[in-house]
Formats: structure tokens, sequence, C-alpha cells
């Protein structure tokens, strides 16, 4: 679903060329839920915003989908996002002057779906926020905030799910449910989640852990979720 | 698996689609309170537009038809002979419509009396314009009437009847025709046109076909032949009058109500200039609230773009959406600011109710075109560029808060919007040197304090918010927001400058007005008066309650020679002001530059009676004709509206030999003090020493004089005496009485005229005041957007030292001490920018006498701070009134 070749990049900043990215190569299948985890400035964020096609890479490729984003401009990146791709930040980035409701419509109504209040009522009720649709972001908890642009996430009917830190901002009891909720609907919806954390038990509730350390991968390696989930398959 | 994003690939959204998303996201952020302030600056800019360009369209087209019915036509061609017959047939084969007048003095004669009358001989089709007021009875109210008296009548003046002894019915004979009086006139459309002839007794009218008959009107006699037409189009009419000038190689000249009346023209060129300054400030200022608003709405709307293109968005589409919510938000701000601004404009006319007396004709489209282009303009320079500049904005920002500000260059917005406003100023104004000069003064004065208030601003590089006290918080918040300070700084003083030069403008202008033509001017000129006559004169006001005034000797003289050499100017003097004075145009038998007199002296041109036909060597004849002859006075007291500008005016123990000049004509002459000037006064030499120059108001309707004597310089030469007196309508009849008492009196009545002028000026005033008001709330809106411009900088750092333990005390006590601070340096750099406007408009455009308004060095700065502080205060407040959590929440 994606592969990565030999992703570098490069920065210029007042101290010189800055490397964050040294020749990062990768492949994650569809339905997988990779974590990418690092100290802070390890490059996790970079990565997963090369990987989206939120910025470009100064060499190597990234593949979505069988589609290489180092051919194509923004414009046709966009497109590609739109159809391929969804996103759940740190920071939620909910739109402040719309509601809940509102927010979780947007991306469905960019495609035209006359259908969009009702899917988003349905999206917004999955994660348990039907009764407060009509609120603004900053009437909300950081844990609603991040329920709802999760449903966002999923609004879109998104193949692959890129998830920036989804429970950096909320305390730890919260950021649980977040993350069940979030793998929940992953598994629901069949999606492919990149995951970009620093929380290692988060981490191991994935497929695969890829570490980054100063801009490289030091490991790549199934987690015991993972292989308890093959051996589940391979008694079956 | 998805289809396969190719280089061809559009965006995969259709117009539909986007357009309704535009439409969502609009109402969302008006709703969220985000647009509403764009949206209000745009509906006051097409407000204020649309709202004085119907006014202004309307009240011109009124103020042209009342004009032309103070003329009884559209165009006048007057005359001390009569003009050729084949003018009138060149002006009914072009459409337009023609009637004649002639005006004479004469005596009336009835069985029991007689008197002197201003006689008129009318047309059939006269008047063109306007309406003639007769009655069945005199002293009652009237009815209107489109004609004059038919062949064999005669209409009289109320107060003649009883000075004749006659009733309605009864017959007068003018010169040797007898005509029967059939009605009372109590109004005429052009009663003051025909200058002396109009104003030498009360009227008489008659039909021009009787005029032969009287056997009055022959060759040399004292007659003004005026030629009327009127037609629908203007330019028919202009080239008509051209074709004269042509034609007639300046013999004849058409006039129109500007030249007719000095005082009129004046006040409504005035009152053009500043509705067109007005309507410039209102455009100019919502221009830079649009702007203002608009960057602000952009920026914060950086966060929206990245998620609309996490989402998929393209730029082109996202292009398309914001281009969709302006175009919706600029069409529904034409609607809203075109009913506005109509209902404005219907507002300042039911103010105006009372003074505008004629029938206003239907606004034209044209006013609602200008409104809805300046908003299209306006969003096209100002709002568009930031606008546009979001597409840019890059997907990232979604992780990296710090991208995609300032991506498009801070500064192109402005270029965009300084480009506008030239284009705006331009179409608005339609004159190219007006554009020029106030985009340079706008340049330099924004130049000028944007380098004034970096320098004031400019820190010493101190570290840290200083957070002990609020003072030292608020000067380095203000020293680290230097680069918006300063733009804030501009946009305070550019407007409070605005406001100010308007408000001083306007008080100046009225102040102006009111004091031309007061309640109390006298408006009733008395000439032909003989010293034994001044004591019987006044003991007959006295008896009747009538005020009287001063006595001003009048002698006619003319210049010989300045220090023993002839002058010789090398251009005429400027005859708006002899045609101004009435003292200069009150000459029944010397002048030969006024109006009241142009048409003795074309009839003294053509019987070669004329000054420069004297026998003469011709150059010196020429210059004679161009010096022409004055009314001169003396005089113990320095008259009043009269100003020293040079020299010292006489004492009390006053030596004779000493002249007074007024200044203008002084200079014409090139005449220094202390020079000796020689004067022929009734056929005899007079020395003289130039002791002082004087500035004179030569529009107030007053005895005014180029030259005065020191008393017994000429006391002996033999002198007629004129006077003024303020005769209200029930008083007129005493007139009667006055001359008959007193014969060789001649009264000009100016109280139609005076009344005209007073209508008029009240009428402009008001309009002024609206006008004013209108642009005081544009500019209120800039103060407003451009203290909101930097809102969210403050509540998130004020937010942060709330967090960190700071008091609302100290907050709210910084907050103030900066936004009084910066009030106060936008006001007193307001008032300099003011001052030195106001000295180039007043000099330049409205021909005032610029006058250091030294209160505004005070009020300014004050108005600035208290201005400013109150509505950055009440901007801010909520600062300390929400929870910083929810600030941060916000902002972050």
């Amino acid at each position: 679903m994606i592969r990565i070749e030999n992703l570098c990049k490069s920065v210029d900043t007042s101290e010189g060329l800055l490397t964050i990215l040294k020749s990062v190569s990768l492949d994650i299948d569809t339905g997988e839920a990779v974590a990418i985890i690092g100290a802070s400035g390890s490059g996790k964020s970079t990565l997963l915003g090369l990987m989206a096609g939120l910025d470009t890479a100064t060499t190597g490729d990234v593949v979505l989908d069988g589609q290489s984003l180092n051919a194509m401009d923004e414009e046709q990146r966009a497109i590609l996002r739109g159809k391929l791709v969804g996103f759940v930040f740190q920071s939620f980035q909910l739109l402040p002057s719309l509601t809940a409701l509102e927010n979780v419509m947007l991306p469905i109504e960019l495609k035209g779906d006359a259908q969009a209040n009702e899917k988003a009522k349905r999206l917004l009720a999955r994660v348990g926020l039907d009764e407060r649709g009509h609120h603004y972001p900053n009437q909300l908890s950081g844990g609603e905030q991040q329920r709802v642009a999760i449903a966002r996430a999923f609004a879109t009917e998104a193949r692959i799910l890129f998830a920036d830190e989804p429970t950096g901002n909320l305390d730890t009891a919260t950021g649980a449910k977040i993350v069940e909720l979030l793998f929940d609907l992953n598994r629901e919806f069949s999606t492919t989640l990149v995951l970009v954390t620093h929380d290692e038990r988060l981490a191991q509730k994935c497929d695969r852990i890829v570490r980054l350390v100063a801009g490289e991968v030091v490991s790549d390696e199934k987690t015991s979720a993972r292989n308890e989930k093959d051996e589940e398959v391979a008694s079956d | 698996m998805t289809e396969v994003v190719t280089a061809e690939s559009g965006g995969n959204k259709t117009f539909s689609t986007l357009f309704g998303l535009a439409l969502r996201l609009l109402w969302r952020d008006w709703r969220g309170g985000e647009i509403r302030l764009l949206f209000i600056a745009l509906v006051m800019a097409v407000t204020s537009v649309t709202g004085i360009a119907l006014f202004t369209d309307r009240l011109e087209k009124a103020l042209l038809l009342e004009s032309a019915n103070m003329l009884a036509a559209d165009r006048v061609l007057g005359s001390g002979r009569q003009p050729p017959e084949e003018i009138l047939a060149e002006a009914e084969s072009l459409g337009l419509r023609t009637a004649q007048t002639l005006s004479f003095t004469s005596m009336a004669f009835s069985e029991s009396g007689n008197m002197l009358v201003s006689a008129k001989a009318v047309s059939e089709a006269y008047p063109l314009r306007g309406e003639v007021i007769i009655a069945d009875q005199p002293f009652i109210r009237g009815f209107p009437i489109q004609s004059g008296p038919p062949a064999g009548e005669v209409w009289l003046e109320s107060r003649a009847l009883p000075a004749l002894g006659i009733d309605i019915g009864d017959s007068v004979f003018v010169g040797e025709a007898e005509l029967t009086v059939s009605k009372i006139i109590i109004a005429e459309p052009d009663r003051q046109q025909g200058g002396m002839m109009d104003s030498a007794g009360p009227r008489l009218m008659l039909n021009m076909l009787d005029v032969a008959q009287t056997n009055v009107v022959q060759l040399g006699s004292r007659v003004s032949y005026r030629y009327l037409f009127a037609g629908e189009e203007l330019e028919t009419l202009d080239s008509f009058s051209e074709w004269i000038g042509e034609e007639y190689d300046g013999e004849f000249r058409m006039r129109d109500v500007r030249d007719e009346s000095e005082e009129i023209s004046d006040a409504l060129n005035k009152a053009e200039s500043f509705l067109l300054l007005g309507s410039l400030f209102a455009v100019l200022l919502a221009g830079v609230a649009i702007a203002l608003t608009a960057k602000r709405y952009s920026e914060r709307h950086y966060d929206y773009v990245a998620i609309l293109k996490t989402f998929g968005c393209t730029s082109n589409e996202i292009g398309v959406i914001y281009l969709a919510i302006q175009s919706v938000l600029v069409s529904i701000s034409i609607v809203v600011g075109c009913i506005l601004g109509w209902l404005v404009h219907h507002v300042i006319l039911r103010l105006l109710q009372a003074v505008i007396t004629v029938d206003l004709p239907a606004a034209g489209f044209e006013p609602f075109v200008i409104g809805s282009l300046t908003a299209v303009i306006c969003l096209l320079s100002f709002a568009l560029p930031p606008l546009l500049a979001l597409r840019a904005t890059p997907p990232l920002r979604v992780l990296r808060k710090d991208l995609g500000q300032q991506k498009f260059g801070a500064n192109v917005p402005y270029g965009f919007g300084i480009l506008g406003t030239i284009f705006l100023v331009y179409w608005y104004s339609q004159d190219l040197v007006l554009t020029t000069v106030l985009v340079t003064a706008v340049a330099a004065i924004a130049l000028f304090l944007s380098g004034l208030s970096y320098l004031l601003l400019r820190s010493s590089g101190s570290v840290g918010m200083k957070a002990g006290s609020a003072w030292k918080l608020a000067m380095t918040a203000a020293r680290r927001r230097r680069k918006q300070n300063v733009l804030q700084v501009m946009v305070f003083s550019v407007t409070i400058m605005s406001l100010l030069v308007l408000t001083l403008l306007r008080t100046d202008l009225i102040d102006d007005w009111q004091g031309q033509l007061p309640e109390n001017t006298p408006n009733h000129f008395m000439m032909n008066i003989t010293e034994s006559q001044i004591d019987g004169i006044e003991s007959f006001f006295a008896e009747n309650g009538v005020d009287s005034n001063a006595f001003y000797p009048l002698i006619s003289a003319r210049v010989i020679s300045v220090n023993g050499e002839m002058p010789d100017p090398e251009t005429e003097l400027n005859s708006d002001e002899e045609r101004s004075s009435i003292t200069e145009g009150a000459q029944p038998e010397e002048g030969e530059s006024s109006r009241y007199d142009q048409a003795r002296s074309e009839l003294d041109a053509a019987t070669g009676n004329s000054e420069a036909a004297e026998e003469e060597e011709p150059g010196e004849g020429q210059i004679r004709g161009r010096l022409g002859r004055r009314q001169v006075t003396w005089a113990n007291d320095l008259p009043p509206d009269n100003l020293i500008t040079d020299g010292s005016w006489w004492g009390e123990a006053v030596d004779a030999g000493y002249v007074s000049i007024e200044d203008d004509y002084a200079g014409w002459l090139d005449i220094e003090i202390g020079d000796r000037v020689e004067f022929e006064i009734n056929q005899q030499t007079i020395f003289a020493e130039v002791s002082s120059f004087r500035s004179v108001r030569w529009d107030n309707m007053q005895p005014n004089f180029f030259i005065i004597f020191s008393p017994g310089t000429i006391n002996h030469l033999g002198a007629t005496f004129l006077s003024t007196a303020l005769m209200e309508r029930d008083q007129k009849i005493l007139l009667n009485d006055l001359v008959r008492l007193f014969p060789t009196m001649v009264v000009i009545e100016i109280d139609a005229l005076i009344e005209q002028v007073q209508n008029i000026i009240a009428q402009v005033t008001s309009a002024i005041e609206l006008i004013s008001v209108l642009v005081l709330v544009c500019g209120a809106l800039v103060l407003l957007a451009c203290v909101n411009a930097t809102l969210d900088e403050r509540f998130h750092e004020n937010a942060i030292l709330r967090t960190l333990g700071a008091g609302k005390r100290l907050i709210l006590s910084s907050l103030l001490i900066e936004f009084a601070s910066i009030g106060a340096l936008a006001g007193i750099i307001a008032t300099i920018g003011a001052e030195a406007s106001l000295y180039y408009l007043q000099e330049e455009v409205f021909e005032q006498e610029f006058n250091m308004h030294y209160w505004v060095w005070i009020a300014g700065p004050l108005i600035g701070m208290v201005l400013i502080a109150g509505l950055g205060m009440n901007s801010t407040r909520q600062v300390v009134s929400t929870s910083p959590l929810s600030v941060l929440r916000r902002v972050i």
C-alpha cells in the first residue's frame, strides 16, 4: 500500500544544511497498522508528512497505492490525498468556527456527497458524541475534540489513516479510550494505519514498530500483538 | 485500487460542489462572526458612495433646475443693444425654446401720481423656466402662471398701486402707451437679472408687443435686452453657446446661473468640492477597513486552507472556493449597500425638504453603478490579494503551525490597495491634477508618519517582557510589536487626520458662509443721496423702526499715475471681485466693467461713447480703458469686514492727503506703501499718499471699496451718498413713502437675491453636515478594524501572562497604557497632517484664509488617546473575562 524508497529530507538553516531523514526505506501492506516511534526530533513527523504527501522529499520517493508522489505536483498530490488519505493530529486541527458536526461534514461535503449531514451524524454517534454535534471545538474537552477529529478522519472513507501523536495532548485515561476507539474503527473500516508516537504502549498495539533515531531506521519489528494475530490465523 | 492520478487529472469536485461548500463556509463564518467586519466594511463603502453619489446627482440636477428658474431659462444672452434676430432663428433650428425680455427704467403715470418703475417687457414664451407669481389684489398671496401679461395689459408690484393711487383695472401710462393694470405681480424667476434696470423701483411688466407704442426705447436709451434659451439636451445648449462665441467673436456671450451669481456659484463650487472630498475620504477609509479586515480574515483562514488541502482540495479549488465566497459577499454587500445608500440619501433629502424648493428629478442608475463598482474595486485591490495568497498555504501547516504566513509577501496587498485607491480617486474626481496632488500628499504623509512613529517606538534593545509593572509591560509590548504598531499608528493617524480635516473644513466653511451673509444683512441699497437728505432719511428710518447704517460718500475716480508714471498692468483685473461688489456694480452713471452696467457699456461702445474712444493716443487710451473708473469714498473708520494687511489706518486726528487701497488692486497696479498716486476726479487732479493696504470681503454683499481716502482729501469734489438698510417683507411698503419723500434717491432691492443665497447656503450646509457624519462612521469602522487586526496576538500573549500569574489589574492597565500611548501618538501625527492638509486645501481648493486651529493641537492627541484606548479596551476586555485556557485553546 505504501512503499518508501531511500527517502531523504534536508532543510537549510542558519547553521547550514540540516538532514532530518537519512535514506529511509519501508514497505507497508494494505490493512497493516505501523507505529513509527522515536524520540523528539528523530524525524517521525517529517516522515509522516512525506508519506502523506503533505511535503516533498529532497531525494527518494514515496509510492502510495502504486502512484509515485515524486511524479506529482501539489495539485495532483492533493487529489490523491482526497481519495486515499485521512488524518488525526496531536492538536486536533478542528476548525474553530465550525461546530463538531460541521467539522465532520466538511470532508464529506468536499466530495459533493448530499448525505453529508446523515453520515457525519452517524460517525459522531459512533465516537459517542451524538449529543455534542452543535458544540464548537472550544466548548469540548481535549478527548472530545480528538473524537471529533477521528470521526472526521473516517468520514473521508480513507484507505490510509495517518495519526500524528493522537494522544499527545490527552491524559492517560482519555488517551487510552481514544486509542481503543481509533483501533476499533481501523479494524471496522479495514484502514491502513500509520501512527507516529513516542508512547511504547500505544506502539505495541500496532502490527509493526519502526524505530527512528536521528532520521535513520534502526529497527523494524513485528509486535507481540501481530505475532498473536499471525498465530490465530495459522491455527485457523 | 484508486484511479491513477495523472498530470491531466484536474480536481475531482464540480463547480456546484465547490460553490455549495463556499456558501456553507460563508454562512458558518458569518455565524461565527469571522466575516462580519469585512461585510460591514464593504457595505459601508457601497452605502457611503451610493448615498453620496445619489444625493449629489439629484442635488446637482435640482440645483441646475432651481438655478434655471432663477434665470427663467437655461442660458441667457444679455446685451445693451438688440442682438441679431438670426441668433433666435439658429436656436430654434436646433430645437431650443426661446423668449425675449427688455428691461428699462421709466416713469409710470396715473391720474393721481407718478413713480419710477423697473419696466420689463416680455415675449409670449416667457418664462422658459420657473413661474411668475401673480395675484388679483395687492398684498395677498399669489398663484403661479407660466406667461407674462397679454398685449395692452400691465402687471404691477403691490406697492406701486398706492403710490400711483390706482386699483386693479385702472390705466397707467408708460411713455405714450396707455395700458390696463390687470394683475399684481408678486414674484418672477429672474427678478434680479437685469441689474440696475430691475432694481430701481417696483416692477411693471408689459407685453413685448406694446414696447413700440410706448416710444420710450430709442437709440441711446439705457435698456437691457435679454434672449432666453431653454433645451432638454445640455450638449445642444453647450454647442449653441460655442456657436455664438465663434460667430460673433466674443461680442455676445451666453451666461448660465454660475456666471450670473458669484455668491451662489461660489457656494455651489465649494460644496461640490467638499462633497467630493468627503466621498473620497469615505471610500479611502472604507478601503482601508476592507484591507485590514480582509488581511485578518485571510490570516485566520490559513488553518482552514491547510485542512482543506489535507482533505484533497487543490490550490485551484481553494481559489474557486474563496473567489465564490468573496463574490457572494460582495454581491450581498452591493445589494444591502445600495438599499442603505438609497435610504441615506432619502434621509438627507427629507432633512433638506424645507430648503429644496424644486421637485427633484428622479435618480439615475449611475450612482448605483458607481457604488457597486466601488465595492468590486475595493475588493479586487484590497481584499482579493491576501485571500488569493491563501491558495499558497502549504498543507504541511497542519503539522507545522509556523508555515504558511506571509508567504505571499506582506507588502503586496498594500501595493494592490494603493493602486486601487489611486484608480478610485481618479475615477471620482476625473481630475488628474487633484489625483496627483492627493496621492502625493497622502504618500508623503504616510512616509513621514511611518518614519516618525518608527523612530518614536524604536526599542533600545531591551530583553524580556518587563512584566513587573504595567507601564513597562505596555512599553515593551508596544516595542515588540513595532512593525504592527507602526502600521497601526499610520492607519490611526490617517483616519483621525481625515476626520479632523473634514470636521475643521466643514466648521470653517460654514462659519465663513454664515459670516458672509449673517441674519441681519442689509437687503436694500439707497444711492444717489445728497448730503442734505441724510438727516431726513435717518429720521424716516428711525420713525418706522428700520435700522439704518452708515452713509458712504460715493464718487467716481480714475488712477492717472503712480509716482509720476502711468501704471501699465499687463492683465485685466480679476473681474470676480468687481462683480461681487455691490458698490462697484452700483454705478448708475459711471462704471464700465460691472455686471450691472454691462448693458450700459455695450450701448456706449455702439454709440461711440466709450472711454476707449476718447481723443487720446491709442496706446494710452487702451491702458486707461483697462484701468477704468472706480467708485471711491472717504471714511474716518475702517469699514467692517476690512482688514489692514500693510501700513496703518489713519487715526482720529487725521490729515487730508492719504489713501488706503485694496491689496490685490494695489498689487495689480504695482503700488507700494508711501507711493504718491494721482487721481482724476470730476475733471480735477488729486494727489494722495498710500498709507495702507486692506483686504476686503467682496462676497458679503455690502458696500466695498477699492480706494478709500482720508477725510478732507476729496470732500470738496461733490459726492453723492450711499447707505444700506434691512427691510423685512412687510416693511417694503415704506419704500413708496421713501422715494416720494426723496425723489432723487435710487433704491436697489437685493432682498430676493440675499434670500436665495441664504437658502442655498443653508441647503449645502446641511448636506455637508450629513456627509461629515457618514465619513465619521467610516472612520470609526477603520479604527475598529485596525484594533481588531492585532487582537489575536494580544489575546494569546495576555492569556499566557495570566497563566503565569499576572493579575487582571496589571494586564488591563498595561493594555490601557499601550492603547492610550499609540492613540496619543497617532493623535499628534494626525494633528500635524491635518493642519498641513488644511493649509493646502483652504488656500488652493476652497480659497479660504488658513488659520491655525490651536485647540486641535490639544484636542487631536486627546481624541486619539481616548478613542483608541476606548476601542482597544472594549475589544480586548474579554482577555481578562474569559479563562486563559479557553483563549489558548482558541488561538492554538
